[in-house]
């Protein structure tokens, strides 16, 4: 199978489906590959933070300003994948009134409405702060939901013509003389080669920006920082909080529907497949949030993870064309590079819309077209309807009495019929696929009972034709869980763990394999997932 | 103030031992707890040891693996007095629902994964599930009935199976105590023993999850085994444990009519100590907060999902006597970095460390309080979850530390 398009995107992140739509709207034809599902990288592993700009407004007015304009846009494109929660900037003692002050002014210069609030005002409106508080200021922060906003933008793409394909890897780029013509990839799930053929191929792989350039003798000045997460198992504030000082590890809690997600932390990593949440980061965040929430240690934390920021290093690397001090779209054709090949990356999801736009604009204007963009206007499919905890209990009273008696989840309200409708779709081909697209494994336990569920109806539905069968995918199921978990696991967590263990290792024995009747051959899949398989039978 | 001869601080399958143990042998005892433990969430067997290959003669390979493990709880009470705790408990599950080993090693019964598993002791409504052949069986699922994901116990295991829809399953997902209580109507299982029968090609052997019944398990086996005329048993499944409750049931009812004393549903909030004694608890009864006075006390509070153990984000304690824990360093080497190494996990060796007569020593191994013993899972040095040994430290060392106890 080989295909031909006009532009080839690699990366299917906030940034590749962002420019998958902005092409589609322009009727410009694209490819978008992705090895993994949506949202593997950054983009689903951040602090699901609506930016206001005002973490930035001090330091960088360009980013804040960016972060105000995008701010507004999504609120008015994507309003089902946003929570307005608004944002709150607190002072400790230790933060002193000067930071306060300027943060007032420079967010007025940038265009952030501000809201200065006396201690009493700001602990009125959250009552787990710091007593101690001696000032806050309002900001429009939000929460937005990553993983919604991106299959969205993908979803929105395909509609107008765009194509595709997870699971797919490049592995080489097609080079004829001093042009990149397309890329080879591999489809990681069938292990099926074939070429793709492109006038214009864009690398918005984000963090793994380098990985693909290497495939053409390339490279640009990219530093990769790990920042680390914790979620809590309930909401600690209704507001998003941050500390009013300049920005630094360990300053903002952000609240999502029923949880918190504390961060962050930022080190340097080497190898991007590689990177874990260390205790000592745990301790940390917990330690340094404390000052904000006081009886933070007391609360139960469901899971930690990560995410790698692609930080440009534009000062060591002449090369680069920087456009905005955020990200970095460079036509590698330009400097000593092939044509046909640009790279956009270096920025965040607050921006993944204006980057787009810019690399579209760039393309339209190589080939000589002009069609404006409008994914600044143009409202993403699902605008209007709501994605809340209130939203599901609403949808969830309209079901027929029989689809509400087989709730697959009961902490996160997933029906049985949910997987249905994704499995008919036929578009997910691993079990996190299902999982991306629906609460399981979400909530409380993390996947510990409602996993088992879930297999249960791929088994019936004769979708886990594997080596091993469905055993072997519950199996790296709770792996991939285990790495969420173990960073957080004391209090009341390690009781849950302890729950789970001895329900999969003690009473399951899922350890000895070779007690049971259908020891799973070795394929060498290494840690890859284990598919989905079959149809129906 | 009523004054005992022995408090039991845990309602698991140890403290149950325990407050049995010395209500035998004529004590007036009280058995306080704030759940029902492991025993209502996993219980379905007795397990003593599963890492002993199936078939190893017990004796001998359980007296060979204590020689190697001398810190564990067993080496405490050894294969004899393993034995002797298991035949006292045996006394207490008498046919028509007995407990008994099919051979003289563990066996291998299909679990809820469609997995095998070994144990040792195994109900009467479990026992058909030792001899099943895969080609003979069909396993037997509910609609709606989630915790008994039927399709994957009948795939893994190569059997047949199907899933029936029951007869009163209305708008609420099913539970298994629901279920379980369903079963306990005669005219119920005579039904679903009609429908199981017409769905059956011959097959000799039916699985079903475990949830024949709460009240009378054997009457519930015996009507579905007549109507289909096939071996049945009960298959182990997502908690709750309908088997586990059971024996929960026969140990109260037991302890009751011996005269012993329960405090259901509440924690211990303190201890009386004075000179390395302790003289009583208390225990909150709210607006009341109730003071208990006796001469010995037992401690048998479980692991970390009971409350035994609660771990801080540096350090694990003893909530109840503030008694010292084995750790297994930092935080960071709590666990290993897989789910499943082949190693248990450091922090499962976590817990109380006891003298030969499983008083709780410090690090010094000098004993905490003379008259307070500790039972069960709580103790050091073993990991129950990989050995498959739950029970058999349950139930040995609450023997145990019953016999220990009133002895002094």
């Amino acid at each position: 199978m080989d295909l031909k398009t006009e532009v080839l995107i690699i990366g299917g992140g906030a940034t590749g489906t962002g420019i998958a739509r902005d092409l589609a709207l322009r009727g410009i034809p694209s490819l978008l590959v992705e090895k993994g599902d949506f949202t593997s990288g950054a983009s689903g592993r951040n602090q699901g933070l609506l930016h206001s700009g005002g973490r930035y407004a001090v330091n960088d007015p360009d980013a804040a300003r960016e972060c105000i304009t995008e701010n507004r846009i999504l609120r008015r494109i994507a309003p089902h994948c946003i929570q307005p929660t608004e944002g709150l900037f607190v002072s400790l003692p230790e933060d002193g009134p000067e930071y306060r002050a300027d943060f007032i002014r420079a967010c007025g210069a940038a265009g952030i409405d501000t809201l200065p609030l006396s201690p009493r005002e700001a602990l009125a409106m959250e009552p787990r702060l710091n007593p101690r508080i001696i000032g806050a200021v309002q900001v429009p922060d939000g929460a937005i939901d990553p993983f919604t906003l991106v299959v969205e933008n993908a979803r929105d793409a395909e509609s107008r013509g765009a194509r595709i394909l997870i699971h797919t890897e490049v592995t080489s780029l097609i080079r004829d003389g001093l042009r990149i013509t397309g890329v080879h990839v591999r489809d990681r799930i069938t292990d099926e080669a074939f070429a793709i053929g492109a006038a214009w191929v864009v690398n918005a792989t984000g963090a793994w920006a380098n990985h693909i350039l290497r495939m053409a003798g390339l490279q640009i000045g990219l530093a990769l920082s790990k920042g680390s997460m914790l979620i809590t198992n309930t909401r600690l504030s209704e507001r998003v909080l941050n500390r009013c000082r300049p920005s630094a590890n360990g300053d903002i809690i952000v609240p999502n529907d029923t949880v918190s997600i504390l961060g962050t932390t930022s080190m340097r990593v080497e190898d991007l497949e590689r990177y874990e949440v260390t205790p000592e980061e745990v301790t940390f965040l917990v330690d340094e949030l404390s000052r904000m929430i006081p009886d933070l240690k007391g609360e139960r934390f469901t899971r930690a993870y990560a995410g790698v920021r692609p930080l440009l290093q534009s000062e060591e690397n002449s090369d680069d064309r920087t456009i905005s001090r955020g990200f970095a779209l460079i036509d590698h054709g330009s400097f000593s590079g092939p044509a046909g090949l640009v790279t956009i990356t270096g920025g965040k999801l607050m921006t993944y819309r204006l980057m787009a736009e810019k690399t579209v604009d760039f393309i339209c204007e190589r080939m000589g077209l002009h069609v404006p963009c409008s994914t600044h206007t143009q409202r993403l499919p699902g605008a209007g309807q709501g994605h809340t905890l209130k939203d599901r209990l609403l949808r969830l009273r309209r079901q027929t009495p029989a689809a509400k008696g087989e709730l697959l989840c009961d902490c996160e309200l997933v029906p049985r019929e949910a997987v249905d409708a994704i499995l008919r779709e036929g578009k997910v081909r691993e079990l996190q696929d299902i999982l991306h697209r629906t609460r399981l494994a979400k909530g409380t336990c993390q996947g510990g009972f409602c996993v088992y569920r879930l297999l249960g109806l791929l088994n019936e539905r004769n979708k886990t034709d594997v080596s091993g069968g469905s055993n072997r995918i519950l199996k790296d199921f709770l792996e991939e869980r285990w790495k969420g978990i173990r960073p957080v696991l004391w209090g009341t967590s390690l009781k849950e763990e302890e729950l789970i263990e001895s329900i999969y290792k003690g009473m399951f024995n899922l350890t000895h394999e070779e007690l049971h009747p259908n020891p799973p051959p070795s394929k060498g899949e290494g840690n890859l997932p284990a598919r989905l398989g079959g149809g129906e039978a | 103030m009523k004054r005992f001869d022995l408090i039991v601080i845990g309602t698991g399958l140890a403290g149950l031992m325990a407050a049995r143990t010395a209500t035998a042998m004529g004590a007036k005892v009280l058995i306080v707890g704030k759940g029902m433990g492991a025993l209502t969430l996993f219980g379905n067997t007795v397990d003593i040891l599963g890492e002993i290959p199936p078939g190893t003669e017990m004796a001998e390979g359980i007296t060979r693996w204590i020689a190697a493990h001398p810190k564990h709880p067993y080496a405490r009470t050894g294969w004899e007095g393993i034995k002797s705790a298991i035949t006292a408990f045996q006394e207490l599950f008498l046919p028509p629902y007995p407990f008994a080993a099919s051979g003289r090693g563990n066996s291998l019964l299909p679990t809820g994964a469609g997995t095998m598993r070994p144990t040792w002791l195994i109900p009467v409504t479990m026992a058909a599930g030792a001899a099943m052949i895969p080609a003979e069986t069909l396993i037997v699922g509910f609609r709606g009935f989630k915790d008994f994901q039927g399709d994957t116990v009948s795939l893994h295991l190569k059997c047949r199976g199907v899933t029936l829809s029951l007869p009163r399953y209305g708008m609420e997902g099913l539970t298994a105590p629901a279920i379980a209580r369903l079963m306990d109507d005669t005219s119920f299982r005579e039904r679903l023993g009609e429908s199981i029968r017409q769905q059956m090609a011959g097959e000799r052997f039916i699985g079903l999850p475990a949830v024949l019944g709460l009240r009378d398990p054997a009457a519930v086996l015996k009507t579905l085994e007549t109507v289909t005329g096939a071996r049945v048993f009960e298959i182990p499944m997502l908690p709750p444990s309908i088997p586990g409750t059971r024996v929960f049931h026969r140990f109260r009812e037991e302890l009751i009519a011996k005269g012993a004393d329960f405090r259901m549903g509440h924690s211990v909030s303190g201890v009386m100590v004075k000179d390395g004694w302790c003289e009583g608890i208390s225990i909150p009864n709210p607006p009341l907060v109730a003071e208990y006075r006796a001469d010995r006390f037992i401690l048998a509070t479980g692991r970390f999902l009971g409350g035994g153990l609660w771990a801080e984000m540096d350090r694990i304690i003893e909530p109840v006597f503030n008694i010292p824990v084995f750790q297994p360093g930092e935080r960071g080497q709590w666990f290993g970095e897989r789910f499943f190494d082949p190693e248990a996990h450091p922090i499962h060796r976590a817990g109380v460390v006891t003298d030969a007569d499983l008083c709780p020593v410090d690090a010094a191994g000098r004993v905490v309080l003379a008259n307070v013993w500790a039972a069960g899972s709580i103790l050091a040095h073993h990991q129950a979850i990989e050995e498959k040994s739950r029970e058999g430290i349950d139930i040995a060392t609450g023997f145990l530390a019953a016999k220990r106890a009133l002895a002094s």
